[in-house]
């Protein structure tokens, strides 16, 4: 009994070890290029047909190159960075439609991460869609 | 099986082409809420599930229940004929029956006397709406009478909303009146002679006007993602209140949940 002491401090001696005795793994893959924005989400209704937004776009590479961050509402509005990994602009922008961000590697322009800032319309050309009915269990 | 097929069929169809909007309108929100009962002896409505199903066609439309025919579309206002059911029946059904040995007079009785509800019933309705709006909301006027001889009333109502931003945050406040007439008013809430007993003395409601009060709150997550909250307040008129089977002279509903649009 007094050797239990002994025997659990050999095997938290031990655990570790055996863990590392494993066969070493393949180097893992580098994470994958990541491009967010913020805000994610804009509102637009008959009062407030678009938004005024200061959008953050920051993003994160694997490996050091030329990337470039570009939108499809305005191409000639493209922010490039060299010999980097990593970037991180602002722009001030008026949406009345989702657009979509892209982050392009080198010159050749391949894209290799994609964010998005969604339009909610609240608004319709049909006003029948914002009709109010009238049930007991309609309480939304 | 043949329901699933017909659920994914539908949600197919309210994937709207590109640029362009789906005649669809599909929704649902999970959470918790209840609509107040204003009937004596009776449980409040739980509400578990909101669904949300529209069709809007060119001059069809199907919304929630409401079959509307659009007659008139014009740049200040849409005119439709709408068929529609009405449900106060609801409120009905929840009741419970019991034993009282008191009558709803306050006076004493000497022995238990159950308490029986009237029987009421759906009822389908033709009417007219009028919808029209601008930066100021939308305002919305329905006359509706019956059609199928269950109360043969009729109401008159006036619905205004107004939409407004903040951030991820969409507010929809809304005041509403109704005018019901006597016939809607006394086949709900009204007790006929043969329905009366010593804890129910018979009533007969006249005409009166309900006002309302609503706020809907929605916390967007993504386009489709949301939390939804609402709240509504309706002060019942002094025909229904007054009426022996009404304990209450308000409805309150709320409702709290996670909603998703399709």
């Amino acid at each position: 009994m007094r050797q239990l002491p002994l025997i659990l401090i050999s095997v938290l001696a031990i655990w570790p070890v055996s863990g590392s005795a494993e066969p070493a793994e393949a180097p893992a893959e580098p994470p994958p290029a990541s491009l967010t924005v913020k805000p994610v989400l804009c509102i637009v209704d008959e009062r407030t047909p678009s938004c005024d937004l200061n959008i953050v776009i920051a993003w994160r590479a694997p490996r050091l190159g030329y990337y470039c961050v570009l939108h499809d509402q305005d191409v000639a509005a493209r922010r490039c960075w060299s010999e980097s990994r990593s970037g991180r602009t602002s722009e001030r922008r008026e949406l009345s439609e989702s657009i979509e961000f892209r982050l392009e590697q080198g010159e050749s322009g391949i894209p290799v991460a994609r964010a998005t800032i969604d339009v909610l319309r609240k608004d319709s050309d049909d006003r029948r869609r914002r009709r109010r009915t009238r049930y007991v269990w309609d309480v939304l | 099986m043949r329901k699933l097929t017909i659920v994914i069929a539908l949600l197919a169809l309210a994937l709207p082409a590109a640029g362009a909007e789906s005649p669809w309108r599909l929704g649902m929100a999970l959470g918790y809420g209840e609509r107040g009962n204003p009937l004596v002896s009776a449980d409040d409505i739980p509400v578990v599930v909101d669904l949300d199903i529209a069709w809007f066609g060119k001059r069809w439309f199907f919304d929630n229940w409401d079959i509307g025919f659009t007659f008139h579309d014009g740049r200040r206002m849409t005119a439709s004929l709408i068929a529609r059911a009405r449900s106060d029946q609801v409120f009905f059904g929840r009741a419970k029956f019991k034993f009282l040995n008191i009558a709803m007079s306050g006076e004493a009785l000497e022995d238990q006397v159950p308490l029986r509800f009237p029987d009421r019933h759906f009822a389908g309705e033709l009417g007219v709406e009028l919808l029209t709006d601008g930066r100021w909301g939308l305002l919305q006027i329905n006359a509706f009478h019956d059609v199928t001889g269950i109360h043969n009333g009729y109401e008159v109502s006036l619905d205004y909303g107004i939409g407004l931003r903040r951030g991820r945050w969409y507010f929809e406040p809304g005041l509403r009146l109704a005018y019901k007439s006597e016939a809607l008013n006394d086949y709900y809430w009204g007790i006929r002679h043969d329905e009366s007993s010593s804890v129910l003395p018979s009533y007969q409601a006249g005409a009166g006007i309900n006002a309302g009060i609503t706020l809907r709150a929605s916390y967007h997550f993504s386009k489709r993602w949301a939390l939804r909250t609402a709240v509504d307040y309706e002060s019942l008129n002094d025909e229904i209140a007054a009426s022996p089977i009404v304990k209450s002279d308000r409805v309150l509903g709320y409702f709290a949940g996670i909603g998703v649009r399709f």
